[in-house]
C-alpha cells in the first residue's frame, strides 16, 4: 500500500507534463485528482478537473465520481461528501487514496468540532462525520467528550496540540548569536 | 566565392571555436536577412552545426526558420517542437546568454505555436528548463517567465509556475527593458497575479497586481487597466476597502485608470453594483472574483462582530450580517473557524456563539521558530539592500556626480579638507 | 426600514448621519416655540430675509407670518426680484393652506397683495441710482483720487447688495482692494467680502478673507480698542460659521468661543444667541472633559453668552456633571427650534450624535464592566438600540470594550500587551518584507528602464514627441489578454 502520496503526486504531475501530446493517461488523471483532494488542495483539483479532456472524463466514470466528491468538499457540504464517497465502487489504486481521504476528512472534521463547539447535538456530529450513531458515541468516548444528561448533546473538548518540536539549545544559541551580530553591525 | 550562407556557417564555426561570442553576436545580427532569404536551406545548415558547440549559430538559424516571412503564408512547423526541445535541452547556456533577445524570441515562437495548436501544457516543461538555463540566479526575471505563466493559465495547470512566482525578483534580464517595450514585464506580473488569484493566494496576487499598476508609465497600457481592476477586487477581498496607492504610482494611473474602473469602486459602497454592472464584470471576465468579493464581505462583517461582541446569538449574527438564518450563520462561522479567520465557540444548545481572542499566546517554541524565520528573511533583505547601497557608492557615475556637485557647492580651498569637513 | 436595507445590506450598521443631506430638503418642524418677531428683530439685511425664508420653508405653522415679515422687510430695499419670489411663495402658501380658519384668523385683508406700482418705481429708482453711482465712479477714476474711487466701489457694492445682486456686489467690494490706502481700509474691504461670501455660502472665500484681515499688518493698531474688538468678533463669528458649514466643528467651536459679547453686534450675519448656541453645541460635540471645563464652563466671556441661552447652559452643565439622561432630554427639547436655524439645521444630527457618543464614552470610561440595562436607562434608549450604538463606537475604536449580548453586559477589553506586541511586530515584519522586496524590484526596474511608453508598432514618426503630449489616454493595443 502506498502511503507517501506527496511523492506520488510529484511523479504524476511530471507524467502529465511530459506526456507527448499533452494528454496523460486516465489513470494518471484519476490518481492525481484523488491525491489533490487528499491534500485538501481544492484549487488545483478544480483546475485539473477542468483540463482533463472531455473524451477521457466521459469514458472514465471514476474520474467524474472523484470530482463529485471534490465538488462537495468545495461547497463544504460534509454529508454530501460522505454520500459521494460511498456512492461509487472504487477500484485500486484509487480506492486506496479514497480510503485515506475519507479518514482524513473525518479526522479534520472531528478536530474542527472540538475547536468550534462548546455543545453540539449528536445528530449534527452524525451528519458531519458520516458515521453511524453508535460509532459517533464510540468516538466521543475515545476523545473524552462528555454526553450531556439530556442524551442528545455532547460537550466536545479541543483537540490536544501535537507535541512541540524540539530544538537543541546549541542551535538556538547559534541563531541568537547570528541575530545579535546582525544587530550590532 | 562562397555564398553568404556558407560564409555565415564558416563564421559561426571559427568564432565559436575561438570563443569570440560577442563578435559572433554582431555577425548574427547582420545575417538576419541572409538567413531569411535562404529559408529553404536552413535545415541543411542545421545539420552542419552542433547544438552544444555552435549554440548561438543554431539559435539564429532556428529563429530565422520559424519566423513567418512577409509574403510567405506559412512556415513548416511540424519539426518545431522537437527541434526547440532538443536545442533547449542541449544548448550551451553560457553561449546563449550572449544573445538573450534571440533566445527568448525562440521561446516566444514556441509559446505562440503551442497556443495556436491548443496544446499549451506541452510547453511548460521546456520553458521551465529554458528559464533555468539562461538565468544567472534564481531571482533573475527573463521575458520567458511571462510565456510560462501564459501557458500555465491556458492549460489550467498552474502549479508549475509557482516555483518561479514564489521567488521575489531582484534582477531583470536586459531583453525586458531598455528600448524594448515592457510588455513581457507587465504580462509576467499580470499573469502571475491571475495565477495567485486562481490559487486563492490573494496576498501574493495583490503584490503582483500592485507591481503592474505602479510600473512607471507615461501612457496607460491595457494590461495595466486590467490589472488595476483586479487589484481593486483583490483589495476588497483582503481588506474590505480600497487602500491608497503607493506614492510612486504614475500620475496617469490615478488620472485615467480610476475613471475607467468606476464600476469596481462602486462595489465598495454597495453590493448592488454587482448586479447593476454585471455586464461590465462579465465582459471583463471578473464576475468570479466579484462573487468572491461579495462572499468575503459577509466574512468581513462577521469579523467585525467578533471585535465588538463577546457573545451573540446565531440569529443575531444572521440578522446583523444579513444572512438567511441561524443555520447559514452557523455554517459561515464554522468555515471561518476552520480557515483560522476567527476564533469562536458555537453552543448549539443555546444557539449562541462566544467570540474568543486569538488563542495564540506567543509563548511556544513554534513562535520562536516563526520569529527566527521571519527575522532571517528580514536580515537577508537588509543585507541585500546594503549590498545595493555599496554598489551604488562605488558606481563611477554616482561618485562623479556626487563629487561634482560637491565641488560646485564649495569651490576653491583644498580637496582634502573638504571631505573631512563634511564628515 | 426596507429602504435602509436595500441601501446598505452589506454594512452591519448604517451611520445615521449619512442621511442628513436628504433631510435638509424635506423635513417639517411641527411645534416650534419660536417667537418669530423677536427672532427676526435680531437680524438685518439678507440674514433676516434668508432666515425668515428658511423658517417659512420648514415650519408650516409659521409660514404665513414669516413670509409677511419678509415681504414687509424686502420693501425697504431695492430687491425687486426677491419681492416677486416672496409673493409667489406667499400665494402658494395661502393656496395650499387654504384652511378657512386660517383665513378667518389672519383676516384676508392681512395678506399683502402684489404692488406693481411699487415694483415699477423701485426698479426705476434702482436704475437711476445705479447710473449715478456709476458716473460718480467714472469721474473719480478720471481724477484718480484713490480714496474716492474706493468709496465709489463700496457704494456701488452696497447698492448691488440692496438690489439683491450678490455676485456684482462681491465684484465691486473686491475691486475696492486696489485702492485701499490703510490697514483699516483693507479690513473694511475684507469684512464686506466676507459678508457677501457668507450670503453666497462660499465658505472657502470666507476663511480666506478672514485670515487676510487678521494678517493685515496694523490690524492690532487700528485706533480705538473697542472697534478693534468688534472687528475681531465679527471675523471670529464669520470664520466659525464657515467652519461649521464645512463640518469642522471643533475649530468652529474655538472661533465662536473667541467672540466677545460686548462687541458682538453683527446683525447682518448672526445674533449673540446664535454664537452661544453654535459655539456651545460644537464644543459639547468635540471637546473632551478638560477642554470643556477650561474653555467653556470656566470661560468668563463665554459664560455671558450662555446666559442668553439658559437651556443650553443647563445642558452643558448636566453633561459635565455626568447627568446624561436629563442632558439628552433637554437637548431633545430644544431640537425643534434649532432645526429652524438655517446654518445649524444641516449639522444638527451629526452634532447630536457626536454629543451622545461622547456621553457614552465618558459614561463607560471608569468601568470594567457595565450593565447595559442600566446604561440604556441612563441614555433613554432601548437595550437593543444601545447595543447598536456601542457597536459602532467599538468599531471606531472610541470605546475599548466587548459586548456580551447574551447577558447584556459591556466589558472593558483587557488588552494583552505582550500578545499585541508580538502580533504587531510580526505584522510589521511582513510589511517590511513586502515593501523591501517591492523596493528591490523597483530598483531593478529603474535600472533596466522598465516603463510604459509610447513605443509601439505605429508610433514611429511620433517618437520625437514631448513627454507632455503622451499624457492623453492612448491604450496600447496589446494582444488580447487570454483568460
Amino acid at each position: 500500500m502506498i502511503t507517501n502520496f506527496d511523492k506520488l503526486c510529484g511523479d504524476l504531475e511530471k507524467q502529465e507534463l511530459e506526456a507527448p501530446t499533452g494528454i496523460a493517461s486516465p489513470s494518471t488523471y484519476a490518481q492525481l485528482l484523488a491525491i489533490y483532494l487528499y491534500q485538501n488542495d481544492l484549487c488545483n483539483a478544480k483546475f485539473l478537473w477542468k483540463r482533463i479532456p472531455h473524451n477521457i472524463t466521459s469514458s472514465n466514470p471514476e474520474i467524474g465520481a472523484i470530482w463529485l466528491v471534490g465538488q462537495k468538499l468545495w461547497k463544504k457540504d460534509l454529508p454530501g461528501t460522505y454520500q459521494a464517497l460511498a456512492a461509487y465502487n472504487w477500484t485500486e489504486p484509487i480506492a486506496n487514496i479514497i480510503r485515506a481521504l475519507e479518514e482524513k476528512i473525518r479526522e479534520r472534521t472531528l478536530n474542527l468540532i472540538g475547536r468550534s463547539y462548546s455543545s453540539i447535538s449528536i445528530d449534527t456530529i452524525v451528519s458531519m462525520t458520516g458515521l453511524s450513531k453508535d460509532a459517533v458515541l464510540h468516538v466521543c468516548r475515545d476523545r473524552k467528550w462528555t454526553l450531556n444528561e439530556d442524551g442528545v448533546t455532547v460537550t466536545p473538548t479541543p483537540p490536544t496540540q501535537p507535541a512541540p518540536l524540539h530544538t537543541s539549545s546549541e542551535d538556538q544559541l547559534f541563531k541568537l548569536t547570528e541575530f545579535v551580530s546582525f544587530l550590532e553591525n | 566565392m562562397a555564398s553568404p550562407l556558407e560564409q555565415f556557417v564558416n563564421n559561426v564555426r571559427t568564432m565559436s571555436a575561438s570563443g569570440s561570442f560577442r563578435e559572433l553576436c554582431d555577425v548574427i545580427a547582420k545575417s538576419d536577412e541572409v538567413l531569411q532569404r535562404n529559408s529553404a536551406h536552413l535545415s541543411t545548415v542545421l545539420e552542419t552545426l552542433d547544438i552544444q558547440q555552435h549554440s548561438l549559430g543554431v539559435l539564429a538559424v532556428l529563429v530565422a526558420k520559424f519566423t513567418v516571412q512577409q509574403g510567405a503564408t506559412d512556415v513548416d512547423k511540424s519539426t518545431m517542437y522537437q527541434q526547440i526541445h532538443d536545442f533547449i535541452t542541449n544548448c550551451n547556456g553560457e553561449q546563449v546568454r550572449f544573445s538573450p533577445e534571440l533566445y527568448t524570441e525562440l521561446c516566444h515562437q514556441l509559446t505562440n505555436y503551442l497556443i495556436e495548436i491548443k496544446q499549451p501544457i506541452r510547453g511548460i516543461e521546456i520553458l521551465k528548463k529554458a528559464i533555468r538555463k539562461i538565468q544567472l540566479f534564481d531571482s533573475h526575471l527573463t521575458s520567458i517567465h511571462a510565456d510560462l505563466c501564459q501557458l500555465c493559465l491556458l492549460s489550467k495547470c498552474m502549479k508549475p509556475a509557482l516555483e518561479f512566482l514564489d521567488t521575489d525578483i531582484t534582477g531583470i534580464g536586459s531583453e525586458l527593458g531598455g528600448n524594448n517595450d515592457s510588455k513581457h514585464f507587465l504580462l509576467y506580473y499580470y499573469y502571475g497575479g491571475m495565477i495567485y488569484t486562481a490559487m486563492k493566494n490573494y496576498e501574493r496576487a495583490l503584490y503582483f497586481f500592485e507591481v503592474v499598476v505602479t510600473v512607471p508609465a507615461l501612457v496607460v497600457s491595457h494590461i495595466m487597466l486590467e490589472a488595476y481592476k483586479k487589484y481593486i477586487l483583490v483589495t476588497f477581498i483582503l481588506h474590505g476597502k480600497v487602500l491608497p496607492m503607493p506614492k510612486y504610482t504614475s500620475q496617469v494611473v490615478c488620472r485615467f485608470l480610476k475613471p475607467l474602473s468606476a464600476a469596481y469602486y462602486e462595489l465598495a459602497t454597495s453590493p448592488h453594483a454587482a448586479v447593476k454592472h454585471r455586464e461590465i464584470f462579465v465582459r471583463d471576465k471578473n464576475m468570479g472574483l466579484v462573487n468572491q468579493v461579495l462572499s468575503s464581505m459577509y466574512k468581513k462583517n462577521i469579523q467585525r462582530l467578533t471585535k465588538t461582541f463577546l457573545t451573540l446569538s446565531l440569529s443575531d449574527v444572521a440578522a446583523r450580517v444579513q444572512l438567511s438564518g441561524p443555520a447559514q450563520a452557523e455554517s459561515y462561522i464554522l468555515n471561518m473557524i476552520e480557515e483560522g479567520e476567527i476564533y469562536a465557540m458555537i453552543n448549539q444548545k443555546d444557539g449562541m456563539v462566544v467570540f474568543l481572542d486569538s488563542p495564540e499566546k506567543y509563548a511556544s517554541p513554534e513562535t520562536l521558530c516563526v520569529l527566527e524565520q521571519q527575522m532571517a528573511i528580514c536580515t537577508k533583505l537588509h543585507q541585500y539592500i546594503q549590498e545595493m547601497d555599496e554598489q551604488i557608492q562605488v558606481n563611477p557615475q554616482y561618485v562623479k556626480k556626487s563629487v561634482g556637485s560637491h565641488d560646485e557647492d564649495m569651490p576653491a580651498t583644498s580637496q582634502n579638507s573638504k571631505t573631512t569637513y563634511s564628515m | 426600514m426596507f429602504e435602509m436595507n436595500t441601501a446598505e445590506p452589506m454594512q452591519v450598521d448604517v451611520p445615521p448621519e449619512d442621511n442628513e443631506n436628504n433631510e435638509t430638503e424635506s423635513y417639517i418642524v411641527e411645534n416650534p416655540t419660536l417667537d418669530l418677531e423677536t427672532y427676526a428683530a435680531a437680524y438685518t439685511g439678507f440674514a433676516k430675509l434668508y432666515r425668515l425664508m428658511f423658517v417659512a420653508e420648514h415650519c408650516p405653522s409659521l409660514r404665513l407670518e414669516a413670509l409677511k415679515m419678509a415681504i414687509s422687510y424686502v420693501m425697504t430695499t431695492y430687491n425687486v426680484s426677491l419681492y416677486h419670489t416672496l409673493h409667489k411663495k406667499l400665494a402658494d402658501a395661502v393656496a395650499s393652506a387654504g384652511l378657512p380658519d386660517v383665513a378667518v384668523q389672519m383676516g384676508s385683508q392681512d395678506i399683502p397683495v402684489l404692488d406693481t406700482i411699487w415694483t415699477e418705481s423701485k426698479t426705476k429708482k434702482a436704475a437711476i441710482k445705479l447710473e449715478k453711482l456709476d458716473t460718480d465712479l467714472k469721474n473719480y477714476k478720471t481724477n484718480s483720487i484713490k480714496e474716492s474711487i474706493r468709496r465709489g466701489h463700496d457704494d456701488l457694492g452696497d447698492h448691488y447688495l440692496d438690489c439683491g445682486d450678490l455676485t456684482s456686489a462681491l465684484k465691486c467690494y473686491s475691486r475696492a482692494r486696489d485702492y485701499c490706502t490703510s490697514g483699516k481700509h483693507i479690513i473694511m474691504m475684507c469684512l464686506n467680502v466676507v459678508k457677501v461670501s457668507v450670503y453666497l455660502q462660499n465658505w472657502a472665500h470666507v476663511l480666506n478673507y478672514v485670515s487676510k484681515a487678521e494678517g493685515t499688518p496694523d490690524f492690532n493698531e487700528v485706533p480705538g480698542k473697542d472697534s478693534n474688538q468688534s472687528i475681531l468678533t465679527r471675523l471670529k463669528c464669520a470664520a466659525g460659521l464657515a467652519e461649521l458649514a464645512t463640518k469642522k466643528y471643533k475649530s468652529a467651536a474655538k472661533h465662536f468661543l473667541a467672540a466677545s459679547i460686548d462687541h458682538c453686534d453683527y446683525p447682518e450675519l448672526l445674533s449673540s444667541n446664535n454664537v452661544a448656541i453654535y459655539g456651545g453645541l460644537c464644543a459639547l460635540a468635540t471637546f473632551d472633559r478638560s477642554e470643556l471645563q477650561k474653555q467653556v464652563i470656566g470661560s468668563s466671556s463665554f459664560k455671558l453668552f450662555l446666559e442668553l441661552e439658559p437651556q443650553l447652559r443647563d445642558i452643558i452643565f448636566k453633561f459635565y456633571e455626568s447627568k446624561y439622561a436629563s442632558c439628552l432630554r433637554l437637548l431633545d427639547d430644544i431640537r425643534d427650534n434649532l432645526l429652524l436655524d438655517m446654518y445649524l439645521a444641516p449639522h444638527l444630527n451629526s452634532l447630536y450624535m457626536q454629543i451622545r457618543n461622547r456621553a457614552l464614552i465618558q459614561y463607560f470610561s471608569p468601568y470594567l464592566s457595565a450593565d447595559m440595562h442600566l446604561m440604556a436607562a441612563a441614555f433613554n434608549r432601548t437595550v437593543n438600540a444601545l447595543e447598536d450604538e456601542l457597536m459602532q463606537l467599538i468599531l471606531d475604536g472610541q470605546i475599548q470594550a466587548r459586548i456580551d449580548s447574551h447577558n447584556k453586559i459591556l466589558y472593558a477589553k483587557d488588552v494583552d500587551q505582550r500578545s499585541t506586541t508580538f502580533e504587531r511586530s510580526l505584522a510589521m515584519g511582513r510589511e517590511y518584507q513586502r515593501r523591501t522586496s517591492m523596493l528591490i524590484l523597483r530598483a531593478a526596474m529603474l535600472k533596466n528602464q522598465i516603463h510604459v511608453k509610447n513605443v509601439g508598432r505605429d508610433t514611429g514618426p511620433q517618437s520625437g514627441e514631448a513627454p507632455g503630449s503622451s499624457t492623453s489616454l492612448t491604450p496600447r493595443t496589446f494582444d488580447t489578454v487570454p483568460l
